[in-house]
């Protein structure tokens, strides 16, 4: 039978005020909760990406909506349509990086036009944020239209682009956001790129 | 006194002193560092919550996260009700259920789990690209990182409470409170996230949605994953005499990881057929989650049913107790179902088995002695038992 007051802790077990009895499982806890927190990010930042995008990759935006990636960027999420692993037009995302640029493309449920969503997702995200240019249209190759708004400031660049992804029926299609940014001075490096991909988005009836 | 009572009275007094039913449980240890590893856990936690959660709920997220908090506080109160009816024998103190609870909501959430998945879902999208990662990341992180960081709860209530928490059972029911606690938290934080997804359009039926798809899928989940997985921890340390059983409980935890797996990778499993992607977690693993779980159980509770069934021998030899009320109050679920029949009277025989546990659990707090609660618990069973 156990005997003793509760919380007494005799003196051969004491350590600067603690009961040594219960240092190891206090430490083990605190060991493997420090790795768990600590030692993936780390393991992470030693694995390099090396998933770059090669000629005539084409990215599976969902119900056979494409867009051709840049050349030479890392894919670091998305799916491209030879992996025909079926993808959801509204729950798709795809993050494309290249130095200090980064192309992030998120698929949503939205009813409404391109530019309602856009000012959706500028409201939700940061209405204090500093989109200083005003809207303007962006037509893709296929004849979908979009709407484009650019910031700059001592962070770097960002672009966001919205569409709807149906020719025919744009209000009921789902939208597709993309964000591009880039840090200062890098984005006019891959601007071109950056349009010329904007320009490959395909929604399903022209694809 | 007899030779067979004495024998009988030893053996009551070793069940309380095996089992540590009847002990008080004290949150506050200043002198315990795994007291200090809890709090540090839970207050790096909490931090991460308000970080992630704090500016949501001061902006458009607001109704996603506050409808998450409501619908979720409500989808709570049938599960305590439920694992309160399991937290049946040497039942554990509230307080001690409430400090795993929290450590499952705040410290594995916030703490250990969510970074700690970011880091490895991004090194599996590194190795496996980013289609494979997409079909097997989650489930080649989540219950690496999510399991073990409930189970470190369970170690840190061992060291809070090292007479309470002996028997594979208490693992079980601990781990029980541990993974709701991170269940609801998650869910929580699922309810936002799908708000975010839509870009705060319809924040309300997204929460819905949620509470529906989640709250269902939480039958078979984090709480059934963590009791299986806390349960085979306490095998493997085996604190309670001859409940050391090292390959039982590597089974067990490695039969949560699997469940674990197995429901967040189904897409890859049963990818050939998209029949099955689409309905194998709840024809498939639902079942199998469960079956698995009500295996464990049986294993578990059978050292906790000896210390029952000890506990009341004397109170059997007296004739307070009689042998099929025993068998009900320490015995599985066909037991008690077998005494109702008996019985005839199916809320007799609850009054009945819940005063025998009552008169057990006073026998148990006195450790052993005589003392007015005791007799009273005792009077309380006779006069059910219209003796």
């Amino acid at each position: 039978m156990s005997t003793g007051i509760p919380g007494w802790v005799p003196v051969e077990h004491r350590w600067f005020g603690l009961d040594r009895r219960m240092l190891r499982p206090a430490l083990f806890v605190l060991v493997v909760a420090l790795l768990l927190i600590y030692g993936w990010p780390a393991l992470n930042a030693i694995v390099p990406w090396n998933n770059p995008t090669r000629a005539g990759d084409v990215l599976d935006l969902g119900a056979g909506a494409t867009a051709v990636p840049p050349v030479g960027w890392q894919l670091e999420d998305g799916t491209l349509v030879s992996d025909r692993t079926g993808v959801s037009p509204t729950q798709e995302s795809v993050k494309l990086a290249k130095g200090g640029a980064t192309i992030q493309m998120t698929g949503a449920s939205f009813n409404g036009t391109a530019a309602q969503f856009l000012d959706q997702v500028i409201t939700s995200q940061d209405p204090q944020a500093d989109i200083s240019g005003s809207p303007a249209t962006f037509t893709t190759t296929s004849g979908l239209v979009g709407v484009v708004r650019s910031a700059s400031g001592t962070g770097g660049d960002e672009l966001l682009a919205a569409f709807k992804m149906s020719l025919s029926t744009p209000a009921t299609a789902p939208a597709l956001l993309v964000n591009v940014s880039a840090v200062p001075g890098e984005f006019q490096q891959v601007s071109s790129e950056v349009e010329t991909f904007l320009r490959s988005i395909t929604p399903e009836a022209a694809a | 006194m007899t030779i067979t009572t004495s024998t009988a009275k030893n053996a009551q007094l070793e069940a309380i002193d095996e089992s540590g039913w009847g002990a008080r449980f004290r949150f506050f240890q200043p002198h315990n560092p795994a007291f200090w590893v809890y709090v540090i856990g839970v207050g790096a936690g909490a931090i991460g919550m308000i970080k992630y959660f704090g500016p949501a709920l001061g902006g458009t997220y607001r109704l996603a996260v506050t409808s998450g908090i409501v619908f979720f506080g409500i989808y709570l109160i049938p599960w305590l009700l439920f694992l309160r009816r399991q937290n049946r024998y040497t039942a554990q103190p509230g307080g001690l259920l409430a400090t795993g609870f929290i450590w499952g909501a705040v410290a594995a959430t916030f703490w250990i789990a969510l970074p700690a998945n970011t880091a490895l879902l991004e090194i599996w999208t590194k190795l496996l690209g980013p289609a494979g990662a997409e079909t097997w990341g989650a489930g080649l992180a989540a219950p690496i990182d999510e399991e073990w960081s409930k189970g470190l709860g369970l170690i840190l209530l061992i060291a809070l409470a090292p007479r309470l928490v002996r028997s594979a059972y208490d693992g079980f029911i601990i781990g029980a409170f541990i993974g709701l606690g991170f269940q609801v938290s998650e869910d929580i934080l699922y309810a936002y996230n799908n708000a975010t997804a839509s870009f705060g359009v319809g924040q309300l039926e997204s929460s819905l949605f949620i509470l529906a798809l989640r709250g269902f899928a939480g039958i078979t989940s984090h709480a059934l994953f963590s009791a299986i997985f806390c349960a085979g921890v306490m095998w493997i340390l085996g604190r309670a005499p001859g409940e050391r059983r090292i390959g039982r409980g590597l089974l067990a935890c490695l039969a949560a990881m699997f469940l674990h797996f197995a429901w967040d990778d189904a897409s890859g499993l049963f990818g050939w057929s998209t029949f099955l992607t689409l309905f194998a977690p709840y024809l498939l693993l639902m079942p199998l989650a469960i079956v698995v779980l009500l295996v464990v159980r049986r294993l578990a509770s059978s050292k906790e049913r000896a210390w029952m069934r000890e506990l009341l021998a004397p109170e059997v030899e007296s004739g307070v107790v009689d042998q099929p009320l025993l068998d009900a109050v320490s015995g599985l679920h066909k037991d008690r179902r077998h005494f109702r029949k008996l019985v005839h009277d199916r809320r007799r025989a609850r009054h009945l088995v819940e005063s025998a546990g009552d008169l057990a659990q006073e026998i148990a707090a006195s450790g052993g002695q005589e003392t007015a609660r005791v007799a009273h618990a005792r009077a309380e069973v006779l006069r059910l038992r219209g003796a």
